[in-house]
């Protein structure tokens, strides 16, 4: 079982923190009690930070509850039937009060919830019943116009001390032996995010039972988008440096920091000369996290922060009063989308690179030449032969097969060269084995194992240059010298 | 036969090697003697550097060069860690047959600051037993203590002269027709850089039997991706995302790098301020700011942001 179900706090009292909210809810809770019909509740925030629980403690206030969430299909039709008949009649029976839970408003969207906003409001104006809805973005468009109609309970993140509280009752009752300062980590690294805590704390202890410093190192907790976001969005939507320069104290790579506000300025920003002043902020900053990157110098991060942060922020004269979402970069997507092409371009420039010495963006330079080579057939096949190129490998460069015929010819030209090599080869070979070394030397050092491995080889050697051939002969006959041999003995102690 | 001439037609020994005699000359006085400095070599792409360092190991070590030679690239998405692991294992076993062992690093100014001098402990650790030879585009991105350590050798880009006697005699090897009007415009185009020279020549020969002016020009402008003057254009009409993406496929899919990119750009707006297509003056404020992007690139900025800067330029 779930360590988060399983410890859920059943009623208002046992829930940890929110002290301020808690007081509203209960007031809010009595009034209907009394027959005293309230707004709805809007509870809004960040993920894992008990807004289910807090309505599920509602709940438990009231005899009867219904559930609506984010999985479910929220057509206008669905709303109205599920909970509008129970919305806009009471029963008939007694005072009862149905207490009604729709989680993730904001989530509703696309087509399959056409009109879903609308029946939600259609809902708050007519019902009778108790209404509790949930959001996690308060900014969002969808709230806009539910926002006014309700009770609105912005909830925060759960501090350190409140989640670390929370996961030593769980260690009690759970039997897990846990070092301190570990689940003080635990507790920080959740990022007030109680839900993620415990679920970590759960995957590491379940069937330890322990909980070490270690373990908290290994694990990540989920990342938290939501800061950068803030970060953009400050630097996009606010012209006030303070407000800029505090947002973007984020827990992320500035770099990437500054991919997003690139990524969303020019989407903000339609005005061409301040989106001309932004990049031209954006692109010092680029600069100076450049220079500290090369320099090591990381006291220039402060420059780029500011040319992208403030820079970018100053750099339009009102702020835009039009809804942008901010989106991460799509030069990321684009990058995930084609890895399958990516990694087919560099593994044929990795094989150009081993074959003609060049890197790989050498060779990826090269390749607007190799498409018009490609197409023609002959030239198609040699280079491909050279390369030794697959067959989705020369679909880069040309869209049509080497036709068989072509390929035939070539090979068969292809091993009437390698003949005429070969037989040239021997024919060197064997005069220098006269004109050289004493051949008793050679049967004497060398066991016959290898003469017959060294035979064996010469037919495989087509693929090689030829002289590779030759050379281990060579390399060979270089270790039978005893002088060399000496040396190679002395090697071995320098190690 | 036998695949791309750029690899065919590489000069195997110094006295082959065109264009840069006088280093050669110099070169030359390491082979036979017992030991060789490190050395550096510098200049922009195409220019020999790779071919001479192959040259010299050949004429130095032997016939066994191959057993005495590393040959690494620093630029690939390899760790400065496995750079030193496979220095350190290669320098590891004494020279075989030869009095020392050479290691070529190409593309060091690719490598960061921390790995150069990562490298430069390297080098002073193995002196008794390998000498070094490095290659990069700049020298000025090379740190100090590498630099001093090096005798530093600047390849100049190859006079078209040598370029065109290179070109003529590759020609004469394939029995390929040519007039000299076509070769002349292949120099033009490759600016000093025999690599793409001879891709040219190679790529102009696989359409046809003759290389002609014309035939020059139309490998040269099909090897040239449409993308970049369409994103010229989507920019100047004010299309910025749409020129935005222009940018980020032709980067990520083809592969360009920033430096083509920048090099890309130059090329189109000077042909469209020839033809007329273009206010000379806006075209002044755009090579202000190309330059500055170029510059900025070189410098190890992140190209793609200083690309995009460049394009609100047009706007």
């Amino acid at each position: 079982m779930l360590w988060t179900d399983k410890y859920r706090p059943k009623n208002l009292k046992e829930i940890l923190g929110n002290n301020k909210e808690k007081k509203i809810i209960e007031t809010w809770v009595e009034n209907w009690k009394n027959g005293n019909p309230q707004q709805p509740l809007l509870l809004v925030g960040p993920p894992g930070i008990g807004k289910t629980t807090f309505a599920q403690a509602i709940a438990n206030e009231f005899s009867e509850y219904i559930e609506l969430n984010a999985s479910d299909k929220r057509s206008q039709d669905v709303i109205k039937s599920t909970i509008g008949e129970s919305s806009s009649s009471r029963s008939l029976f007694g005072d009862e009060y149905k207490l009604i839970i729709m989680d993730e408003v904001d989530g509703i969207h696309g087509t399959n919830d056409r009109g879903g906003v609308r029946a939600i409001g259609e809902i708050i104006k007519t019902s009778k019943h108790p209404l509790i809805l949930i959001a996690n973005d308060f900014y969002s468009k969808r709230l806009q116009s539910i926002k006014p109609k309700c009770q609105v309970i912005k909830m925060g993140k759960i501090r350190g001390p409140t989640i670390n509280k929370m996961l030593k009752n769980i260690a009690k009752e759970e039997g897990v032996e846990y070092d301190k300062e570990a689940l003080k980590e635990l507790s920080k690294k959740a990022n007030g995010d109680i839900r993620s805590a415990i679920n970590t704390f759960q995957a590491i202890a379940d069937t330890s039972h322990e909980l070490t410093m270690e373990d908290v190192e290994t694990v990540t907790t989920k990342d938290d988008r939501s800061t950068i976001i803030d970060g953009v969005m400050a630097t996009l939507k606010s012209k006030n440096p303070k407000h800029v320069k505090d947002a973007l104290r984020v827990d992320e790579e500035p770099t990437l920091v500054m991919e997003y506000i690139a990524e969303n300025v020019a989407r903000e920003y339609t005005n061409k000369n301040e989106l001309k002043k932004a990049y031209e902020n954006l692109s010092n900053a680029d600069l100076y996290f450049g220079r500290a990157r090369n320099t090591r110098n990381y006291g220039y991060w402060k420059y780029a922060t500011d040319f992208m942060g403030i820079g970018v922020s100053s750099s339009k004269k009102e702020t835009y009063k039009k809804f942008t979402p901010i989106k991460s970069p799509t030069v990321f997507t684009l990058m995930g989308r084609n890895r399958g092409k990516r990694n087919l371009r560099d593994g044929i420039a990795e094989k150009m690179s081993q074959k003609m010495h060049i890197s790989n963006t050498v060779a990826i330079s090269m390749f607007p030449y190799l498409e018009i080579m490609f197409q023609n057939d002959e030239l198609a096949w040699e280079i491909s032969d050279f390369l030794s190129l697959e067959k989705d490998e020369i679909k880069r460069f040309r869209k049509k097969v080497i036709p068989k015929a072509v390929i035939k010819k070539m090979e068969k030209q292809k091993e009437e060269m390698r003949i005429e090599e070969r037989d040239r080869r021997a024919e060197e070979l064997q005069n220098q084995i006269f004109a050289g070394i004493p051949t008793e030397e050679i049967v004497e050092e060398e066991p016959p194992r290898d003469e017959v491995e060294l035979i064996s080889e010469e037919p495989q050697a087509e693929e090689e240059p030829e002289e590779l051939m030759a050379e281990e002969i060579i390399e060979e006959e270089v270790e039978e010298k005893p002088k060399e041999k000496t040396n190679k003995q002395a090697s071995l102690f320098d190690f | 036969m036998s695949g791309p001439w750029v690899e065919k037609y590489r000069p195997q020994s110094l006295d082959d090697i065109v264009g840069q005699e006088h280093i050669i000359n110099r070169l030359k006085k390491y082979v036979g003697e017992e030991s060789m400095p490190n050395l550096m070599f510098t200049g922009p792409a195409g220019v020999g550097k790779t071919t001479t360092a192959l040259a010299l190991v050949k004429s130095i070590l032997g016939e066994y060069w191959r057993q005495n030679f590393l040959e690494l690239n620093a630029s690939d998405a390899r760790g400065i860690d496995t750079v030193r692991n496979d220095i350190k294992n290669f320098c590891r076993l004494k020279p075989v047959g030869a009095p020392f062992r050479i290691i070529f690093l190409d593309e060091v100014d690719n490598m960061t600051k921390d790995a150069q001098h990562a490298l430069r402990r390297e080098m002073e650790m193995y002196t008794k037993t390998a000498s070094f030879i490095l290659s990069c585009n700049y020298s000025s991105k090379i740190i100090d203590p590498i630099q001093s350590r090096c005798a530093i050798f600047r390849f100049a880009p190859i006079k078209g002269e040598d370029v065109i006697n290179r070109l003529r005699y590759i020609c004469s090897e394939e029995n390929f027709d040519y007039d000299e009007k076509g070769l002349e415009t292949i120099v033009y185009y490759s600016e000093g850089d025999m690599r793409k020279a001879v891709n040219i020549l190679q790529a102009t020969a696989s359409e046809g039997e003759h290389i002609t002016e014309d035939s020059v020009y139309d490998v040269v402008s099909k090897s040239k991706p449409q993308d970049v003057s369409d994103m010229i254009t989507k920019a100047l009409t004010g299309d910025f995302m749409g020129s935005r993406k222009l940018l980020h496929e032709t980067m990520v899919l083809q592969g360009t790098s920033g430096e083509d990119m920048v090099s890309q750009i130059y090329q189109e707006v000077s042909r469209r301020v020839i033809d007329g297509k273009m206010d000379p003056e806006f075209y002044i404020d755009i090579i202000e700011a190309i330059a500055n992007c170029d510059f900025r690139i070189r410098e190890g900025s992140n190209p793609r942001i200083q690309l995009e800067a460049l394009l609100t330029k047009f706007l």
